[in-house]
């Protein structure tokens, strides 16, 4: 079991997902785009988020403190704020 | 240690003011004037306004902490970054525009400096800690794309600075390098634990 974390539209928000198999940045967007959609997310149910949200979001991939999997899907982060 | 904190805005600003207790000498280089739309998201005051933000934050250490430091009022370049920054133990970069971050990794590398970046989302949502030897900048989606104004997540912007504090108190007291992901939800630590 993996945790996928979503930020989008000052929402931030943890999900467990089960993987059974590795996945690739665009499939992290498509189950993350499938999930706020279907209202499984915490706090994060928007029914018309279009399939395109997420295009430019970043994948991140970490193991976790006690090694478990962790899924970033976040804004780029291009720039320090002014 | 001399600790050189490139870019003192909205991230740099509040980061080094959490950085006043180091045992360690504290420059700033900016070459951005202080703007009244300024003071809602940086560490700036009333009476800085219309001063050179680098210069501003030392007086304002000076004035309000006691804190003595230095300021460099100027853009980081090609043609000065070892005169800014070669004397320096650890390069805190905080800048907004990914060509002086490039400069300034590149300088690191080829002068065996330690850099910790911080940088924040372009909505001001998501930001990250990360030393050089881990960071790669996102492409921009569009060349010039805005920064992040105004500090619609101030308290984002506010633990994004904490972090990064953490981060550069470690390296100063143990010699830990921490990376780490600040979201609206958490700060997760990613490397260095």
């Amino acid at each position: 079991m993996a945790t996928l974390n979503i930020t989008y539209d000052g929402m931030s928000a943890d999900v467990p997902v089960a993987l059974e198999r590795p996945v690739t940045d665009d499939d992290v967007r498509r189950i993350a785009t499938e999930l706020v959609r279907s209202g499984g997310v915490p706090g994060m149910h928007l029914s018309g988020l279009s399939h395109e949200t997420f295009r430019y979001f970043v994948v991140d991939r970490f193991r976790g403190p006690r090694g478990e999997e962790r899924i970033y899907l976040r804004p780029k982060v291009p720039f320090g704020a002014r | 240690m001399r600790i050189v904190f490139c870019g003192v805005g909205a991230i740099g600003s509040q980061a080094a003011v959490l950085c006043r207790n180091l045992a360690a000498s504290l420059v700033f280089i900016d070459f951005d004037r202080v703007e009244s739309k300024n003071l809602l998201a940086q560490a700036y005051v009333k009476p800085s306004v219309g001063k050179n933000k680098a210069e501003a934050l030392k007086l304002q250490f000076l004035n309000l902490h006691g804190v003595k430091t230095e300021s460099f009022g100027v853009r980081v370049t090609r043609d000065n970054v070892e005169a800014l920054c070669g004397s320096a133990d650890l390069l805190v970069d905080c800048f907004d525009n990914q060509d002086s971050r490039v400069l300034l990794s590149e300088f690191a590398r080829r002068a065996g400096k330690p850099l910790l970046h911080g940088a924040v989302s372009a909505d001001g949502t998501f930001g990250l800690v990360r030393w050089d030897e881990r960071f790669t900048p996102d492409a921009e989606e569009t060349v010039g794309q805005a920064t992040c104004e105004g500090g619609a997540h101030l308290p984002l912007l506010g633990l994004l600075a904490a972090t990064l504090a953490r981060s550069v108190q470690d390296f100063a007291r143990h010699g830990n390098r921490r990376d780490a992901l600040v979201n609206l939800s958490s700060v997760m630590p990613t490397s260095g634990v």
